[in-house]
């Protein structure tokens, strides 16, 4: 080799940083200017480093506006959609694995190239439908589409932790004298644990950063999402950078710090069924 | 041991088949009915005005040119960058586990909320690189990064490739862990130098990923609406639109519906064509 080992490592590390730099800027700017006083984050040039460190702007976000209220709504639209995504997803992936039908492979062919229809085709009409139904401006019926749109996500990962399961498992239960309904409750989904939880916080994780549906299905302020809330903001303060970035902060923790606390377990569930689809 | 019961696989399957067609389904045949100017007008009748319009629609064909720029320049950086931090972290080195979480933190952040900081960061007056600039000496005068049309184009470009590549890095990494190390020492033996290494062993085993990656990543990129929406607004004028937020504007701020639903059908039609070879290796590989 041409290259000395030691300078082949110091360069390696050299380019991890840079990564990392690149990385982290963003949240650095994002964190230090959510701590500066109003009068700071408007001084120009801008300081690089917070003055006069306060929690200002989180207690301004806080306890002033209705963020609280998007907080729950994010909260309450994002459980809802993992819940009934990952539920559904659960039932659909069972009877892919362990059925053979007609129709089997074209069925599974369209749930998956339902993933590739892009959101802005789908959201007009489903405002239509909405308004008919007298479900536009409900949290129901955001959690509908959400769920709808996370499904087809939801049952290709499923499906293979449920291939993984061994049919004999099924057939021993079955053979005891119970329903395959019961068979799939008690012996199978347990069994799939690890994939259901992972299944959960991505349908969760992709609802908590949707835009486009909250935009077009919800116009009440007491029934914004977070990333709606936030935007708005922007318009209502102009340039209030250190309220606006103390938002972006507490809307980005839940999503961080899920990932970190799972991030192995995330990590295996998705690229293995990002290689199977 | 026979299946008895084959009947339950459809109580099994119907209640995803029920939300999808209805949700998804019957919204994505009424945005097509709609696009021929056929359902929700006070005179149905099939007509390809809309299209037609689209021709000599100045607004949609930058947006059509914007969304190529801007989907093959992610998409490019992505493989690009997601194959060197792949690279990286796929070594035997130190604090590993703490680079990779450096490493997929991007990819955490929501893309409306990363199109925020972004939008701050490059904002002439409190924003951060003009701060940067002017503080180490390299400029006298803030650059209007986000007013200016082609720079406001190629931060916007240059914001989602920060946000996207963590997710390309993972499917990389999950193929380079896959490559069977015994190919490596058979490299060994035959005095392979580590540039030949990579380019007969790893390349080769990590095409399938490769691939996989790309088109996945171009559907994000093609649908991509909360970044732009944030970030930019699509403006200054139309300089960084692209057709997802043309078509929003179009159908909930203009109430050109049909119009905005022919824009769509187009988009969902290029993304269909290139998720196809994505789903004939999916599938090929599940039967």
């Amino acid at each position: 080799m041409f290259i000395k080992r030691a300078s082949f490592w110091t360069f390696i590390y050299l380019a991890l940083i840079v990564m990392g730099i690149f990385n982290l800027i963003p949240f650095y700017w994002m964190l230090t200017s959510s701590f500066k006083t109003e009068g700071e984050v408007f001084s120009y040039p801008a300081t690089l480093f917070p003055q006069n460190p306060t929690l200002y702007a989180y207690s301004k976000i806080w306890f002033q506006e209705k963020f609280i209220k998007y907080f729950m709504n994010s909260l309450i639209v994002s459980v809802c959609t993992a819940a009934f995504s990952s539920f559904i997803g659960a039932f659909a992936a069972y009877g892919f694995s362990r059925f053979r039908f007609k129709g089997k492979t074209l069925l599974m062919t369209v749930f998956l190239s339902s993933q590739m229809i892009p959101g802005v085709l789908l959201v007009g009409p489903y405002f239509k439908m909405l308004s008919y139904v007298k479900l536009y401006n409900t949290l129901f019926g955001l959690i509908l589409s959400q769920t709808t749109i996370t499904l087809p996500f939801s049952i290709w990962m499923l499906k293979g932790y449920v291939d993984t399961v061994p049919v004999e498992i099924d057939q021993a239960a079955m053979v005891d004298g119970a329903s395959r309904t019961r068979t799939f409750l008690t012996v199978v989904l347990p069994g799939i644990l690890p994939g259901l939880v992972a299944t959960i916080i991505f349908a969760f994780l992709l609802s908590w950063g949707d835009l486009l549906w909250a935009l077009c299905l919800i116009s009440a302020k007491a029934k914004q999402t977070l990333t709606l809330g936030i935007t708005q903001l922007v318009g209502e303060f102009r340039t209030e950078w250190s309220t606006i970035m103390a938002a972006t902060v507490i809307a980005t923790m839940v999503p961080a710090t899920l990932y970190l606390l799972l991030q192995n377990f995330l990590i295996k569930g998705f690229t293995e069924s990002a290689v199977k689809g | 041991m026979k299946v008895h019961d084959r009947h339950k696989c459809y109580f099994f399957i119907l209640p995803a088949f029920l939300l999808l067609i209805s949700i998804l389904g019957f919204p994505a045949i009424a945005a097509v009915l709609q696009s021929f100017n056929l359902v929700w007008v006070s005179e149905p009748s099939f007509t390809l005005s809309s299209y037609g319009r689209l021709l000599n629609d100045l607004e949609f064909l930058t947006s059509l040119l914007n969304t190529f720029i801007f989907v093959s320049t992610t998409v490019s950086f992505h493989l690009l960058i997601g194959l060197g931090v792949a690279l990286l972290l796929n070594m035997e080195i130190k604090r590993r586990h703490f680079f990779r979480v450096i490493a997929i933190l991007p990819w955490t952040v929501p893309d409306v909320i990363g199109g925020l900081i972004w939008k701050f960061i490059f904002d002439t007056l409190p924003g951060f690189v003009n701060a940067v600039l002017i503080r180490g000496g390299f400029l006298v005068e803030p650059i209007d990064w986000l007013g200016t049309p082609h720079l406001a184009f190629s931060c916007f470009i240059f914001a989602e490739i920060w946000r996207g590549y963590p997710f390309v890095m993972l499917i990389l990494l999950a193929g380079l862990q896959a490559i069977p190390r015994q190919q490596y020492e058979a490299g060994a033996i035959d005095g392979a130098s580590p540039f030949q290494n990579f380019l007969y062993i790893t390349l080769p085993n990590l095409k399938y990923m490769f691939i996989i990656a790309m088109i996945l990543d171009t559907i994000w990129e093609c649908r991509l609406f909360g970044m732009v929406y944030s970030m930019t607004g699509g403006g200054p004028g139309y300089a960084s639109q692209v057709l997802s937020l043309l078509t929003y504007k179009h159908y909930f701020q203009f109430f050109n519906t049909s119009y905005a639903a022919s824009i769509a059908v187009i988009l969902a039609i290029v993304m269909l064509i290139i998720s196809i070879p994505y789903l004939r290796m999916t599938m090929r590989r599940e039967i």
